[in-house]
């Protein structure tokens, strides 16, 4: 009976111990993540995304956008509006890697209802395998349960000064240098179809579970990129998408209809698109929304009102841009 | 699975400690067997076959040794025989299975690490003789912790040799001595006597373990997540590119890097003996404050110690006792004197301790080169003890007098510094090279202007590094008087504890060098 009530009070105290530590990273995590939505300066520029989706006004968002680098680079949510007055968001970030769009997207929804999200698929690539992937999975989980993991380099900006500015359109960022694509074709014939890792499909199968939770729709989209994409990947790709009933668009297959020229539209060789390239991608995820799901043209609406100013800002200096490129 | 990332601390060591208190006490060296196993597995995938190979080599080796033992003692005792004409028959046949096994297993170990430097060599020298290559490199992979591994078992050996140990009947405590997965990557190089018993034992886990267990890993994830990680940034950028940098920021970056390999391998000696402590494992201490040697060999018994230990049991001692230095010092006393017939016996015997020392860790010429550099300034120390003791005796100084004891302290810095300069550099060439550029290039003035602003660290990162470097330091000078004992922190109530730990805790977690502009930087010595 003592040894019991002895093994009990030293569970007690490991409880208890555990439970203050959980309360002071959560009062830690709230205070941080309290600070960097106020301020997104003071966060890199890799997870600026994270904070800007908390910015955003509640339910204001209809369509999410999450990816790496090729999504931020070729989805520009400005253009969308003016166009079709829809509200998109791009939350992507520069390597993003399957955990992290997950915990993505759980963060859109805790103030959003988006009806569509869009993964670019160069994510399910860029898997890390085995006992990495299993630490990416514990590393993102924390960033996301508790932030003050995330985003624990702040004190850095606040003793140092150090601010991350950046040129920011709704998680699009404008690119705008020319280096052409030369390799000619690259979705050529393969027998091969690329594996997707089962950290991956683990995660994709989360991500296909909120989004039904969360009564939004899930597309994958590949962007043009001959450095990240071929018939290998578009076959793994369209079997998985087939067999999970998600609708899939590779648009490495419409490379005419889109109007791609390499010679203009590429930043850095055959990887990401420039501005040039983006509008005529969103040009076309634009139509394919509009036609695919009934969603609302926002513009003229009051609570809209600050995205009809960034529209402005943004085709002026799209424009700027264009024409300089 | 390294010691310090979130899948050995949040999975693997939680799980493994829970299953081995759910698990009878008599078949707890079986789970502790089977997680070392996965644990080496989950790295080495089938090379796990090279570890069981050892284990059933060097269990042989030794039933082998302990059979002649007993039948020398059998023979030896019957009226008939000639007992000390018995006893030189077996030991020579000991002597030869002895040296079997040592050959076997540094065979492995030779093949796998050093043939590639091996064949490089051998064709470079070919080439200059105007002779085509002969041997070609071939993809070798190294299993986990070869170098630890085979060290532990070839001391067994000599152990059991030596009379110090008697060979174990059951293979499965030798499998746990050589596979406790805690030791597994990087050390320490512990002998059986060390942790057989507590191994075997299975003592079941108790709450005073765990928390002083817990604390440890803590500790050596604050010294190597805050302070090494963050130097690896600017130690990185001036070896990777050396040939940009000179002067004073060679000279920087390799106080940082003698700083930062500290903070990394004393980190995970940390983290190793704390989950051995969670156990109930008792592992020999690797660090004993380092950097308060007042001389190189001072230093060599306080860093990497039971590398030293080992090299200084089973190569110093049975070199001293061998053939080649009885026959020196009989000619050393006839011709040489006193004096030299000393220094040639010390030589003797420290050549093959810093040649196996520098070899040790791997095949590369500046690692040789690591080696002999601290053979050289051993032998020096040796040679110029005379004179320092005249002027000691002369000018009637203490050798702990502030005005002797600094300067001194300041040389084995220096010593230590340079040594790992070399060791770190991208070969012996880029070694000399940055050695070199020191003097050639000083500019003081690269200390305060932006330089060592634009290597990656910025003034944030360099306050973190003084601030944890500083709190080292305390915990150092503390131990090194013994101000402080385990048994005191029980003195502190439960708030004051916890609170140390808290602030410990968030302290890695705020000022951790991961996350986005750092490297997860792997452990250094796993590399050996």
């Amino acid at each position: 009976m003592r040894d019991f009530k002895q093994t009990l009070k030293k569970v007690g105290g490991a409880a208890l111990f555990l439970a203050i530590l959980a309360l002071l990273l959560g009062v830690l995590s709230r205070g941080v993540t309290d600070l960097v939505t106020k301020n997104d300066d003071l966060v890199p520029t890799r997870n600026k995304s994270t904070v800007k989706i908390r910015q955003e006004a509640g339910q204001t968002i209809d369509v999410l956008i999450v990816g790496d680098s090729l999504s931020y680079s070729s989805f520009s949510p400005m253009q969308l509006w003016n166009s079709h007055g829809m509200a998109a968001f791009v939350g992507g970030q520069s390597g993003q890697t399957i955990q992290e769009s997950y915990y993505m997207m759980k963060t859109a929804f805790q103030k959003q209802s988006p009806k569509v999200v869009v993964l670019e698929t160069n994510v399910i690539f860029r898997a890390k395998e085995g006992l990495d992937g299993i630490g990416e999975s514990i590393r993102t989980c924390a960033g996301y349960y508790f932030p003050v993991f995330a985003y624990h380099d702040v004190w850095k900006s606040l003793v140092t000064g150090k601010r991350w500015t950046a040129e920011d359109y709704k998680g699009f960022q404008f690119r705008n240098t020319v280096t052409p694509y030369m390799g000619g074709s690259y979705m050529t014939v393969s027998r091969e179809s690329r594996k997707i890792s089962p950290v991956v499909k683990v995660y994709l199968e989360k991500i296909i579970k909120l989004c039904e939770k969360k009564d939004a729709k899930l597309i994958l989209v590949s962007i043009p990129s001959p450095s990240n994409y071929s018939l290998a990947t578009h076959k793994a790709l369209q079997a998985y998408a087939k067999n999970q009933g998600i609708p899939y668009t590779d648009l490495n297959l419409f490379l005419k209809e889109l109007k791609i020229d390499w010679q203009k539209d590429s930043l850095d060789g055959g990887d990401h698109l420039n501005l040039s390239g983006a509008g005529k991608v969103t040009s076309w995820l634009g139509n394919y929304l509009k036609k695919t799901f009934s969603l609302p043209d926002h513009r003229g609406e009051e609570r809209y009102a600050a995205w009809e100013n960034m529209a402005k800002k943004y085709e002026k200096r799209a424009k700027e841009i264009l024409e300089n490129m | 699975m390294a010691y310090h990332t979130p899948v050995y601390l949040l999975l693997f060591l939680p799980a493994v400690l829970l299953a081995y208190q759910i698990t009878p006490q008599k078949k707890r060296w079986l789970l502790l067997l089977g997680a070392s196993w996965i644990f080496f597995w989950s790295v080495s995938g089938k090379l796990l076959i090279f570890l069981i190979g050892t284990i059933l080599f060097t269990h042989y080796i030794g039933l082998g040794l302990e059979t002649l033992k007993s039948r020398c003692r059998l023979e030896a005792g019957k009226p008939e025989n000639d007992r000390k004409q018995i006893q030189a028959l077996f030991k020579k046949r000991q002597r030869l299975v002895l040296a079997a096994g040592i050959f076997g297993l540094l065979a492995v170990l030779g093949y796998l690490k050093y043939y590639n430097f091996f064949a490089q060599n051998v064709n470079l020298l070919l080439e200059k003789a105007g002779r085509p290559a002969l041997l070609t490199a071939k993809n070798l992979v190294l299993p986990l912790g070869i170098s630890f591994y085979t060290l532990r078992a070839v001391g067994y050996m000599a152990d059991v040799y030596w009379e110090r140990t008697s060979a174990f009947v059951h293979p499965g405590k030798l499998a746990l001595c050589l596979s406790f997965f805690p030791q597994l990557m990087e050390g320490p190089i512990s002998s059986y006597s060390q942790t057989a018993g507590d191994l075997w034992k299975g003592s079941p886990i108790r709450s005073e373990n765990l928390a002083a267990g817990a604390w440890r890993i803590l500790w050596g994830l604050f010294k190597k997540v805050l302070i090494a990680d963050r130097l690896n940034v600017l130690v990185k950028a001036v070896f990777d590119q050396y040939e940009s940098y000179g002067g004073v920021v060679v000279a920087a970056a390799a106080v940082a890097y003698t700083v930062q390999l500290y903070m990394e391998f004393s980190g995970a000696m940390d983290m190793i003996i704390g989950s051995g402590r969670m156990f109930g494992v008792s592992l020999p201490e690797n660090f004993r404050q380092p950097f308060a040697a007042g001389s190189a060999a001072e230093f060599w018994r306080r860093w990497h110690i039971t590398l030293g230990t080992w090299l200084k049991t089973y190569v110093f001692y049975p070199v001293s006792t061998s053939r080649i230095v009885k026959k020196w010092n009989r000619f050393g006393k006839n011709h040489a004197g006193k004096y030299v017939t000393k220094l040639g016996v010390t030589a003797i015997c420290l050549f093959p301790v810093w040649l196996l020392n520098g070899l040790w860790h791997g095949p590369r010429w500046s690692y040789i080169f690591y080696g002999m550099y601290y053979f050289t300034i051993l032998l020096c120390g040796e040679a110029l003890a005379p004179v320092r003791e005249r002027i000691l005796k002369k000018w009637n100084i203490s050798e702990q007098t502030v005005w002797w004891a600094v300067p001194r302290r300041l040389k084995t810095w220096v010593i230590i510094v340079v040594g790992e300069l070399f060791f770190r550099a991208n070969g012996l060439k880029a070694g000399l090279h940055m050695f070199v550029s020191i003097f050639t290039d000083f500019r003081p003035e690269k200390l305060w202007d932006s330089t060592l602003l634009n290597l990656g660290l910025d003034s944030g990162d360099y306050l973190v590094i003084l601030l944890g470097c500083a709190v080292v330091g305390i915990v150092g000078v503390v131990k090194e008087h013994n101000l402080w004992k385990e048994e005191n922190t029980k003195r502190f109530c439960a708030p004051i504890r916890w609170a140390a730990c808290y602030g410990l805790l968030l302290a890695v977690i705020i000022f951790g060098a991961y996350g986005i502009g750092y490297q997860q930087v792997d452990l250094i010595y796993a590399g050996f």
